[in-house]
Order: structure tokens, then sequence, then C-alpha cells
């Protein structure tokens, strides 16, 4: 094929700050503020997690994070973004576990976000909330808010034995002493998601082109992510679903994690006391899919969470 | 990311010759120049990542793996989507992976001893010197006419390096091959071949099951394959869309593993009367007529002894549960039963797995999709190392005790470590007079060599595996150099061939490859030749190996084949249980039961030189940083011991001192500790941390099988004190409490709602 350069006519031709702002305008979607880009979205299915704990290193992998020892864990200064809750129920032999995978759960209204003085936390045009290591003057403002305890604060400057630091990433920042950080949904992997979208010629990341590296890492498949905007997604349907609910979402953060509840016999079941599953059948019939669980006594408030979509 | 985009990386990775071509350019150490590369190698571009699809070595399930690599370094590891076994996903050891390739206590180049032995006390040599020493050892044994007093110790090697190993031990002229782990699955294997004919572990399909009844098998942490038996999990609680039925998980164990966690129910049957309790509910399922197969008459009057009422008692099992088991697990199609470490590491654990392997014959699984998949015989054979018999440590012991061991080769593996003290493998050790090892690691057998030659990890070397158990069907992984070796380490296939071509005459003849990389491409050559489906699926072999390298290994398309066998009364009768299994020491002096487990992420012990695995809160206790023994909050209270507080655990064969953990799960009359830490050697961050329960175990290896009876012994218990908050000897744990003071976090939903609104459609 000859190769013909396309005459374009002075008239038409951009100037290189209106050509940026056409590239924005390809980027961004205009009122962005008002309806996310993308509306990143996790969701996670308990009664498919296993409590491995591989999200949790994984996520130790891919985000850079240091290893602080036994006695600064001890002193409640673990590093990590994600952690795995496990809770323990009952007496020997009936005893019931459940696990909980917990990380920055991206709140849409975040109390993090008011309390910073510097604006080093703030939402970003995908739904994210994100945190600017190079403004955190470390007021720990955040940590204080967060009712998911999910911010982790550089008490020192962490170091590396060689040659672990070659391990280190370099798509990700290191962070020293003072500043605050936490789980960013790995903001890495969606911008290199983006870019190869927008390589292809693509306006969007299609639905699984994009995971965080604990939803990766996951063996059974619990944790999915994708894009709520979307409502073929992969997670737009699994937030349909009857089991859904909010970590703590009474508390109307309108995060944008959302569980998916374990199916197990409330304890005691087994042992005649009907009580537990009638109230789950009650408080599912009442308040729909947001209705609280299967503890009778712990639904007391008897409202209408605010977890319903958005 | 999508699996196209993926393959457009590492496609891009394996022009040419894949990262053998990088591996080549690349200054060693990286990064030791100001401007590594001025031409910089064809498939690196700075700001770039490149993936190389391996196989991943941190455990014996083989997961295919893509390692990240950026100018040079390794930066994450992620499991391969492609790949049949794990899907995608890694376990946490597999992700820590990255730490052995960078731990700051590698072996950084050849090394002679200059302590005592277990001192680890060496001096850097030349690797001429070494490679001479050990050259010249082994000549010197043979032209003595000793070639036979030759050991070989190595960790299991189902790919071409086993292969390699086995051949030039036989080459030399000594049948005295071990390959050796913790866990290596024996009796698993053995009762494969005593009730369905196959040694070769059978695949597992989880996730079609809708009833899986587990003896002790924690597959969400260490058995077998965890990550492909939890993608099975996963998918049999909510795969499989609409209109799919939730699988049941029902798990019998003394102690409530990570497995059991999970369960619907747990059933915690008394340690040692799991065979028992197995074929109650066998009987129990003929006796009520659920038994559609042949000779029921038979199979009735073998199993008449194992009456509901008395089995009931001896495992401590209502009878009502081993009824309502029985008929679910009949009625349920397809169901499933499994039987792991717990089971099979009693005395006499073989009859456990067979017990097994009976309620799946009896339940009509064998064979069945959802049930137990017969592997097809694997793609390369296992040689004579794979023989059960051979691999005894006992073999080499008694040989070395009574003088016929001469000198040893320890590659890879860590006997010293996992095999209890009472076995005498520290003077066995210590009667050879010329001990060399391959290691990446001083650890506790290494420790123990005159001469340590230093070997690549498997992010540095080339390689095979042909993963056990298959997917139903056959599955290799290649192993592929993702980085430069980091330090002057060599590969330990390149090491075999060196030893050998020093000897000169035949033994050199026959080991012309030149290097471990030309000879493992030869051989798939070979094995692409003689393949049918292999060399179908690619033009000419350049096309199969450029693909094998792409897309980490082979396996066939297809689905899985059913292979349906029958489990014979006569084949069965003679490893049946006649009572419970029996424990070292009398009730009186020791009234507990010691049951000691693999910990997601210690395993073997290997993963205790990982800061991310050592900070890992477990995902049971959420203790870090160091060891526990888990007690019932009732006999804590007896014996007046708190959490936190420093007991001593004593057995008839030692004792250790460790901190309590009070663990609502366990049967009252068993106290549980996790392996793998207590290494007195290993590197700074595993070395002096925890104790090794290990230690404190008899030493029973079984006659057949060659399995050890790790759970065999009781043990007392006692207050010693308090170590001080935050000290190494402390118990530190990641959480606070397991309480959610009415919160609510976790919410559930209970099976019979979940009934009613069934599976999402994704
Ligand atoms: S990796 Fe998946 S299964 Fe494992 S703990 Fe995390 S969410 Fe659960
Ligand atoms: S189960 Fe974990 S350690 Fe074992 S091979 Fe797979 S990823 Fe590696």
């Amino acid at each position: 094929m000859s190769k013909k350069t396309k005459y374009i006519d002075p008239a038409d031709r951009k100037t290189i700050p209106e050509r940026i702002k056409d590239q924005l305008a390809a980027y961004r979607v205009p009122g962005y503020y008002e309806k996310f880009d993308y509306h990143w979205t996790m969701v996670i299915d308990l009664d498919r997690c296993n409590g491995c704990g591989s999200c949790t290193t994984a996520c130790y992998a891919e985000n850079n994070l240091p290893v602080v020892g036994k006695s600064e864990v001890g002193i409640g200064r673990h590093m990590g973004w994600l952690r795995l809750e496990r809770y323990v129920e009952g007496e020997y032999p009936d005893v019931k576990v459940r696990f909980l995978p917990v990380m920055c759960q991206h709140c849409d209204s975040a109390p993090c976000e008011l309390g910073c003085p510097v604006y080093a936390t703030y939402h970003n045009q995908d739904g994210l909330n994100v945190q600017v290591y190079n403004r955190c003057v470390g007021t720990y403002t955040c940590a204080t808010y967060c009712p998911y305890d999910v911010r982790r604060f550089n008490w020192y400057t962490y170091k590396w034995d060689t040659p672990l630091e070659q391990q280190l990433s370099p798509e990700v920042t290191i962070r020293e002493m003072g500043i605050m950080e936490k789980c960013s949904f790995c903001i890495q992997r969606i911008r290199g998601a983006k870019d190869t979208a927008k390589d292809d010629g693509r306006r969007r990341v299609k639905d699984g082109e994009v995971s965080p590296a604990c939803g990766q890492s996951c063996p059974t498949g619990a944790i999915s992510f994708g894009d709520l905007n979307d409502p073929k997604s992969r997670v737009s349907i699994l937030a349909k679903s009857k089991r859904r609910y909010n970590l703590l979402g009474d508390l109307n953060t309108r995060p944008s994690v959302i569980y998916l509840r374990r199916v197990q016999e409330p304890l005691h079941a087994s042992a005649g006391h009907e009580t537990g599953m009638a109230a789950a059948h009650n408080t599912i019939a009442e308040h729909g899919s947001t209705a609280d669980t299967a503890h009778a006594i712990k639904d007391t408030h008897g409202k209408k969470t605010q977890d319903g979509g958005h | 990311m999508k699996r196209r985009d993926f393959l457009k990386y590492i496609g891009a990775g394996v022009v040419g010759t894949g990262a053998g071509l990088a591996a080549a350019k690349i200054a060693s150490p990286p990064g030791a120049k100001l401007i590594p590369y001025l031409i910089p190698p064809k498939d690196m571009i700075p700001g770039v990542a490149t993936w190389y699809a391996s196989v991943c070595r941190q455990c014996g399930a083989g997961c295919g793996i893509l390692v990240k690599v950026l100018e040079g370094r390794a930066k994450k590891v992620e499991g391969n989507p492609l790949h049949p076994v794990n899907k995608g996903g890694l376990c946490a050891r597999g992700q820590s992976g990255l730490q052995a390739l960078y731990n700051p206590d590698r072996i950084v180049g050849p090394m002679k001893r200059s302590g005592d032995r277990g001192s680890g006390r060496y001096t850097p040599i030349s690797w001429d010197e070494a490679l001479k020493t050990v050259a010249g050892k082994l000549k010197g044994l043979s032209d003595d006419g000793n070639a036979d007093k030759l050991w070989l110790v190595s960790s299991s090697e189902r790919g071409h390096l086993g292969k390699l190993a086995e051949e030039f031990m036989s080459a030399y002229g000594s049948k005295n091959h071990i390959e050796y782990d913790l866990f290596q699955n024996k009796n698993l294997k053995y009762a494969g071949g005593v009730t369905v004919g196959t040694e070769d572990v059978p695949f597992y399909d989880i996730e079609n099951t809708k009833y899986l009844l587990s003896f002790g098998a924690d597959f969400a942490s260490t058995w077998l394959s965890p990550v492909g038996l939890s993608h099975g999990y996963g998918q049999m609680r909510q795969g499989g869309g609409k209109k799919s039925k939730r699988g049941v998980l029902v798990q019998v164990e003394p102690r409530m593993s990570l497995t059991g966690a999970n369960a619907d129910k747990w059933v915690p049957a008394r340690p040692g009367s799991e065979a028992i309790l197995a074929l109650a509910i066998a009987r129990e399922i003929l006796a009520k007529g659920y038994y559609r197969g042949s000779n029921a008459g038979a199979w009735k009057t073998l199993l008449a002894p194992y009456k509901l009422a008395s089995a009931s008692k001896a495992t401590d099992v209502a009878a009502e549960t081993i009824s309502k088991i029985a008929y679910d697990l009949a009625k349920t199609t397809p169901s499933l039963v499994i039987g792991g470490d717990a089971l099979s590491s009693y005395k006499d654990g073989i009859s456990g797995q067979v017990a097994v392997n009976i309620l799946n014959h009896l339940a009509g699984n064998i064979g069945r999709k959802g049930g137990v998949l017969i592997n097809p015989e694997r793609l390369l054979k296992a040689g004579k190392r794979a023989i059960l018999k051979n691999q005894k440590m006992t073999r080499f012991i008694d040989a070395s005790l009574a003088g016929n061991a001469k000198a040893l080769i320890i590659d890879n593996t860590n006997p010293v470590f996992t095999i209890p003290k009472s076995s005498k493998i520290m003077q066995a050790i210590r009667e050879v007079s010329f001990v060399v090892s391959f290691a990446t690691f001083i650890d506790e057998s290494s420790a123990m060599s005159d001469i340590i030659l230093p070997t690549n990890t498997f992010y540095e070397d080339w390689g095979d595996d042909f993963t056990e158990p298959g997917v139903g069907m056959g599955v290799a992984t290649i192993m592929q150099p993702a980085v430069a070796p980091v330090f002057k380490t060599k590969s330990r296939g390149d090491i075999y061939i060196a030893l050998a071509k020093a000897q000169g005459g035949k033994l050199a003849d026959k080991f012309d490859h030149g290097t471990f990389n030309k000879y493992l491409k030869k051989s798939w050559k070979k094995l692409y030749n003689s393949n049918k489906a292999m060399a179908n699926s690619a033009l000419t072999f350049t096309d199969f190996w450029n693909r094998l390298l792409e897309n980490g290994g082979w396996w066939p398309k297809s689905t899985p084949r059913t292979r349906t066998r029958n489990v014979s009364v006569a084949s069965v009768k003679n490893y049946l249980p006649k009572a419970a299994a029996k424990f070292e020491g009398d009730k009186s002096s020791y009234p507990l039961n010691l049951l000691v487990y693999p910990s997601t992420g210690m395993y073997d012990g290997r993963g205790a030189n990982s800061p991310w695995l050592q900070e890992f809160p477990d995902t049971m206790t959420a203790v870090v940083w160091g060891s526990w023994v888990e007690i019932n909050p009732k006999t804590a209270e007896k014996l007046k011991i708190k959490e936190g507080d420093t007991v001593s655990v004593s057995t008839p064969s030692g004792s250790i001192e460790l901190p309590a953990h009070i663990y609502a799960a366990i049967r009252p009359d068993t106290i549980a500790i996790p392996i793998g830490q207590g290494h007195t050697q290993y590197g700074r961050i595993a070395k002096d941390r925890g104790a090794n329960p290990l230690e404190i175990l008899p030493f029973i290896e079984d006659k057949k099988s060659g399995e050890l009876a790790l759970n065999s012994t009781r043990a007392s218990l006692s207050r010693k004190g308090r170590a001080k908050k935050g000290s190494d000897d402390s118990l530190v744990r990641a959480a606070a409490n397991n309480f959610e003071y009415g919160r609510d976090y976790t919410k559930i939903i209970s099976p019979a709602e979940f009934a009613k609104i069934g599976k999402e459609d994704v």
C-alpha cells in the first residue's frame, strides 16, 4: 500500500491544548461528578470464600506492603490493606466460624474524606476513594473517621533486607514514615486496563478485563470486580442478589464493596431453636434484599438499610 | 485481564528461545550497573512487564503460574488462567515464592564446611573447586567398588529432573535414590493401588459434587492440590448457574481445620476412630438397602462388624448422625468422599484411605462426574524412584547406621527438620563420611553437609512437572527461567550432568546432554513424537515447544473421560481396621491426643523464611510470627491455662514449650500444634522462632506405604508461665478477638431460605 498523508485543511487543524481537551473529553465522561465514568465495584461472595488468605498475601506482593514484625503487630500496626477476619461463636461441639475479607470499602459518602485538612484523600472520577501520598501530612484524622478500620499508618520508614527490595513493584509508590495508606482497589491495574483499552481503540474497559490482585489470586472465585455502570457486568448481576448486604450498612457510607451472605445454619438451629430461621424468613420478607440477617436478636432497628444500589 | 491479553504478553516474551534469551544477557546480579542495558535484550522494554509462564514449586500441587518481570526482576506471581489445575488462582504460599527468590539468606555461592556438622559455619569456595571435590569423592567411592554406598535423598520430582537424577544414580551404580517430602500422600496412593488398581492419585471432582464428605482433608489450606480443589469448592457452593443446586460439605475431624470451618456440619469424631466411622457409614448404606451395585451380600458380610451402636460408642458420634450421613451420601447424586492427612496419619493409616474408597464405591462415585475420576496414565511414566517402598527413609537410616552409606547427596529436601528426632536421622547422617547438599538455603539438612552446591530457585531454572493429581486428564507444566540467577547458583540438572561428566568413562558418555535445558528439550521432543495428541496440536516441534512456553504447559483440550472401576470385596478385606488406631503413651500420664498439622502459611516448614508468610495471620487463629498449641476452653480451664500462657507439651519422645491458644473447635481430649516453625537454621527470618512439634513425635513409618504416622502419640500439658508481651516467645495475634459484639458483620442466610432464592446466573 502506498503511504499517502491525508490532507487536513489548516482551518481544521487543532492546537495542542484543544487536542488535549478532546482527549480528556474522550477519556472522562462530562458530568462524571454526578455519575462516575466507571463505578468500580467489588462483590465478595462469603459463601464461596473459604478463608484461605491468598488474597491478603497477593495484596502484599502487588502493593509493596511493608512487614512490621512481631512486636509491632502486637500493638496493632499490621500493615495489611486487606485483612481476613474470622468470627467464632458457640461452644464445642456446636461451633460456627465465619470469614470476612475486609479492605477499604471505597464509600461514596466516605467519612474519611470529610476529615482530611489537606485533601489527601478524595473521590476520583471513577468513584474510587484515593489517597495522595505526597499530599498526606499524617494527621491520622481519616483513620479515626473510618468505621471499617482499614487505613494503615506508616509509623516508620520500613526497610527490606537486600535483595528483597528487588521484588518491589515500580508501579506502586513506596511510602515513608508519617504517611497514611490503604487499599486502592489496585488503581495501577485499573489504569493499566484503561490504557490497554485506549491502545486498542476502545472507549471502555471490558468486563472481566481488570481485577485487583486479591480477586485475581482468589482460588474460589469469591471476589468479583467490575463496573456497576455496566448493567451486564458480573458485579451488576451479583449486586442484585438477594444475599447482598453492605458492611455496617446502617451507617449509610454507601460502600463500593458488596458482600453476599454466607449460607449457614444459624447457631443452635440444629438443637431445636427455631427462632433463628423464622426470624430470617420474616426479615427477608419484610425488608427485601437489604434486610438484616438470620439472627433475630440482632435485627432490632427494623429500618431499611441504605445500601440498596445507586 | 482476559486470557487473550495475557497470551499476548507471554507471547511477546517467547520470541526465539524465550526466557533463555533474556537470561543470557542479564548482568548478574541485575541492576549492578548504572545503565544496565545499552542494547536491551529483545524481550525487555523498560516499564513494560513481560510475563513468563512456569510452575509453582512451593508445594507438590504444581499449579501453573505467570511471573511478571520488569527490567529483569520478578515482581509478582499470578496463577496461570489457562492452567487446568489452578485456573488462575494461587495460594498464599504460591504468592510468597518471590521471597524465596529474593531471600536475604540465600546461599550466594558454593561453600565448604568450616565448623562442626550442623553448626551452619561455611567458607566460600569456587564452583570449580566445589564440583571437583564432589566429583572426586564420588569417583573415589566407585573406584573402591562402593558405588552402591552412595545415597541420594531428593525432593519428589515428577518431571525430567527426577528422571535425570534416577538415570544418574543407576548409571553410577547405586539403587539408593529416595524421594522424600513430608507430605507425599503415600497412604492415599497405596490405598488407591489396593482398591482401584492404580497408585496415581485420582481427581476429586468437587466442583460438580452435591455432597462432599471429607475425613480430615484440609484442602482449603494445604491438602493435595489446595488451589484446584478450592476452585472446585467455590463452584460447588455458588457456581454452575441458576439451576445448579448448592453442594453440601460435611467434615469429620477432631480439630476443626480451615476446611472444617467452612463445612455445613463438623463431626468431631474421636481421633483414630475415623476409619471405623467410615465403615459404619458403609454398613448403614448396605443395611438400609441404598447400595445399587453388585455383590451386596458379600459387602454386607464383610462390613457386619461395624455396627451402628458399637461404632457410635467407639467414634463418639451419635448413631443418628451416622445414619443421616449414610442416607445423604447414598441418596445425593453425585456425592464424593475424600480422606486427608488427618485420616491417614494414624498408625495403619492405609485402612482409613481404603475405607474412604469403599464408601465411594458403595455410593457409586467412582468414575462419575462429581465423584472420583481415575486419571489416565501419566504422560511421563513415573520411574522406580516413585515406587512407594523405595521412598522409605528407614532404608537410608538403617543402611547408614549399619555402615552402608559412605556418601550422601541431599537434594532440595529437608528431612532433618521434618522427620521426628526419634528416627535417629541425625546419627544416620553423621555416620556418612561425605555429605553434599544441593540447596538454596542453609536449612537443618544442608547444615549437615560438607559441601553445599547452591541451586537455582524455580524462578531461575528450567524444568517441568507432570502434575499429580491430574484433572481427569494428564497435565504437563513447563518451568522456564523468568529471571537470571540472582546469585552464583546453578541448575540442579546441570549439577547432575557436571558430576556425571567428571566421572569419565561410560557414565560421562551417557550424560553428553550438554546442559539440562538441552536434555529437557530433547526429552520433550521424544514425548512429542510418541504422543499423538501432542503431535496433532502443532505443526513442528519448534512450534509445539514455543507454544508450550507460551501456555505454560500442555494438556489435552478434551474434557475428562470417565473410567469406572469397581472396588472388590477381596481386594479390601485385609485392610479393614479391627479397632480404632493405637497411640503411644499411656492414658494416665499422657491424657491428651496430639494432632500436628501443616499450617496454611508454613506448610512443611518451607514457608518459615518468608517475611510475608511469617506476618500472614494464620487463617484459623490469626497468630503471627510463631507457634502455638490449640486447647479446648474446658481443658484449658481445668489445667488453669490462659490464652498466651507458655505451656509445656510432653510426649514419650520429648517435650517442647510454646504459647497456648484457646481454640473453641477442638475436642477436649485433643490438642493440636501446627508444623512449620521451630527452625534451628534456615536464615534470620525462620531461625529460633517457635517450636517444632515433629521433634516430639515417635518415628513410625508405615511398613507398606512408607507414610509417617504423625498423629500417633498422646501428650500431656502443663503451664510454665508467661512470656513477656510482644517478645519472641509470646503469642501475638493480628486480631484482637473473634467476636462480633452483636454488630453483625458476617450476615448469613439459612440453607432453607437459600433454597428459595437459589444461585445467581453468572
Ligand atoms: S482468596 Fe478468596 S477464598 Fe481465600 S480468603 Fe480471600 S476471598 Fe476468601
Ligand atoms: S497450592 Fe499453592 S504452593 Fe502449592 S503449587 Fe499451588 S500455588 Fe504453589
